[in-house]
């Protein structure tokens, strides 16, 4: 078991109760996929995960090891073996695609040599191989803000290789890309999934990749899970139950 | 998956309810206190400005603490009866008031009111006369000083070109030095990394006065005290103008580090980066740009108030100024201000040229 939620509530300053007793558990080499409507807490529950928010209460098991309350240096080592993907990119935009990549590796990097940008060969070869592996290595020298949608999404995966993570948390990663390429960037996951034995964890919207990539499917209703099995087991009662009765199912290829 | 503890799914229901009541009784609070003072400010306004000095012209007002304490007495008494009728103006801003006519109506002549005493205090405070304008003897003045600016002296272009370049350097060096020690603030400033523990919290809000504080104090004011401190001169006048640009471009920059997009944050945090990797790799891109664009902004910004400071005896283009206009040499006045408002002019171009480029 590589993942282990019990009992999770968060509830934000405002009042919002975001996730309502979430537990679950994830193997290692799953390909979790978390469905639900927006505002339905999956943004929420991949934050807690690697705490850039903090649960109000309840659990989480990483690696065995209970990392709820953990702080400072040791958050950080936690955070350096989970990679996240996010639905903007989140890229720095003014630097080079390189400098990106490698900034995936700042947990494990002096923070002088970090600052003055001293990397050594190792960092720079791992780069490339982090590149090579999402396809853009001959992108390396190009500034990240000029790249296409897609492609700041793989260097964003690129990114997050470098911190050879256990655990792949990806926030609706494809959320802004148009159908085609939302299907490539999937695949990355998929090969990352397989070859390197990466547990992934993603939110998605289109049921169709869901059904495609994910090994295991959860469904958050109102900061609650309420469906949880195979992909294949969604059939449209499930679909209107997790998406509400006005939603009818749209097909991506 | 409802068997989670109920203090949890009662607590933020509780929590608002306790919250809005606190608010309530605190919104009470400083509704009685507004109407207080804005009941005190009109009774005072009345009586001295309108009252006084207006309708029955006495020159040297009345003064006695007593009186002052007796409308003070009286304003307490209105104020809070008046904000516990919750018809009151500040009970409107404060979301307290009775949604009725009453306090419909109140507020909107109270308001009125207000505005209009202040306007007539400010009218005779200002001494606004129309007669001193068009009067024939301050015509006559204003013909020869505009005369005299379109027939500048060029018998002192030298001196006065030699001049506006020191006061040119004098501002260019305020605002290089303050470079460095303005970045270092900025990021002591911005709440969005300061908030997260109490001490630096404690650290962020500290600063934020004392930059308010020296921020307050026009560069005029700051020559005088540096003009005692180190001496009148340029010195004096650079360090008035570095400190009040330090205290304002601090502020425009920690603004900047506040306005930064938070997912690169984010993004970088989740790598396991430290505080000041995710700094250095998340926001110094994101801010370097208006970074610059503010310091090319306030070089243009030093040139004019160092004129201005100049007039006090902080040397450059201010003080020859001044001491022409001593002397009544109204056409080398003209040449002066002349120079200033081309300098001014060509500054004002050249920044916002720079910072279109770099953009």
């Amino acid at each position: 078991m590589i993942l282990q939620i019990k009992n999770l509530h968060k509830i934000y300053k405002n009042g919002t109760h975001a996730l309502k007793g979430v537990s679950l558990d994830v193997k290692e080499g799953e390909f979790l996929v978390i469905i639900g409507l927006s505002g339905s807490g999956k943004s929420t529950l991949l934050r807690c995960i690697n705490r850039l928010i903090e649960p109000t209460s309840g659990t989480i098991n990483f690696l065995g090891k209970d990392i709820t309350h953990i702080s400072g240096e040791e958050l950080r080592k936690v955070k350096s073996k989970i990679g996240m993907v996010f639905q903007q990119f989140n890229l720095i935009k003014r630097r080079s695609v390189l400098t990106n990549v490698i900034a995936g590796k700042l947990g494990s990097l002096k923070t002088l040599d970090s600052i003055f940008e001293k990397f050594s060969e190792d960092v720079y070869k791992e780069a490339y191989t982090s590149l090579e592996t999402v396809g853009i290595a001959d992108k390396a020298r190009v500034r990240a803000d000029s790249l296409s949608g897609g492609q700041q999404q793989r260097v964003a995966i690129a990114r997050s290789l470098m911190q050879h993570p256990k655990l792949l948390l990806a926030d609706e990663p494809v959320a802004s890309l148009d159908p085609a390429t939302s299907n490539s960037v999937m695949q990355y996951f998929e090969k990352i999934n397989k070859e390197l034995g990466t547990t992934v964890i993603c939110n998605l919207h289109f049921l169709s990749l869901v059904r495609r990539y994910a090994t295991r499917v959860i469904a958050l209703k109102a900061g609650e899970i309420i469906y949880q099995g195979l992909p294949s087991d969604i059939d449209e009662n499930w679909f209107r139950t997790i998406y509400g009765e006005e939603a009818e199912e749209v097909e991506i290829r | 998956m409802n068997n989670a503890p109920p203090e949890i799914q009662l607590h933020p229901v509780q929590m608002i309810e306790q919250d809005k009541k606190k608010k309530a009784k605190y919104n009470f609070l400083k509704a009685a206190l507004l109407d207080i003072f804005l009941v005190f400010y009109s009774i005072i306004v009345v009586q001295r400005a309108i009252y006084y000095k207006f309708i029955i012209e006495l020159r040297e007002l009345p003064f006695s603490w007593s009186t002052i304490f007796v409308i003070f007495a009286i304003s307490i008494l209105i104020g809070i009866f008046w904000t516990s009728t919750k018809t009151s103006l500040s009970c409107r801003l404060f979301g307290i008031a009775k949604d009725n006519n009453v306090s419909r109506w109140t507020t909107e002549i109270f308001g009125w009111f207000l505005f209009n005493i202040t306007f007539i205090a400010g009218w005779i405070v200002t001494k606004l006369s129309i007669v001193d304008l068009f009067s024939s003897e301050g015509i006559m003045g204003a013909q020869r000083i505009f005369g005299a600016l379109f027939q500048p002296e060029m018998g002192i272009f030298d001196d006065s070109l030699f001049a506006i370049i020191e006061t040119i350097y004098i501002a260019l060096l305020a605002t290089i030095i303050s470079i460095p020690p303005t970045l270092l603030l900025s990021f002591f400033t911005a709440r969005n990394l300061m908030k997260d523990n109490k001490l630096s919290f404690t650290i962020y809000y500290i600063l934020r006065v004392i930059l308010n504080f020296i921020r307050s104090i026009e560069p005029l004011i700051w020559a005088i005290i540096f003009s005692v401190w180190v001496g009148i001169g340029p010195y004096a006048e650079m360090i008035a103008l570095l400190v009040h640009t330090i205290a304002s471009n601090a502020k425009l920059y920690s603004e900047a580090i506040e306005n930064i997009e938070e997912g690169p944050v984010e993004a970088i945090s989740a790598t396991g980066a430290n505080k000041i990797q995710v700094v250095w790799y998340a926001i110094v891109p994101q801010i370097v740009l208006p970074f610059l664009s503010f310091t090319i902004y306030r070089w243009d910004i030093n040139v004019r108030m160092a004129t201005i400071i100049g007039l006090v005896g902080g040397g450059g283009i201010g003080t020859m100024l001044m001491q022409y206009q001593g002397l009544g040499r109204w056409h080398e006045v003209g040449l002066i201000v002349l120079m200033i408002a081309f300098v001014v002019w060509v500054m004002d171009y050249i920044s916002a040229k720079i910072r279109e480029a770099i953009y």
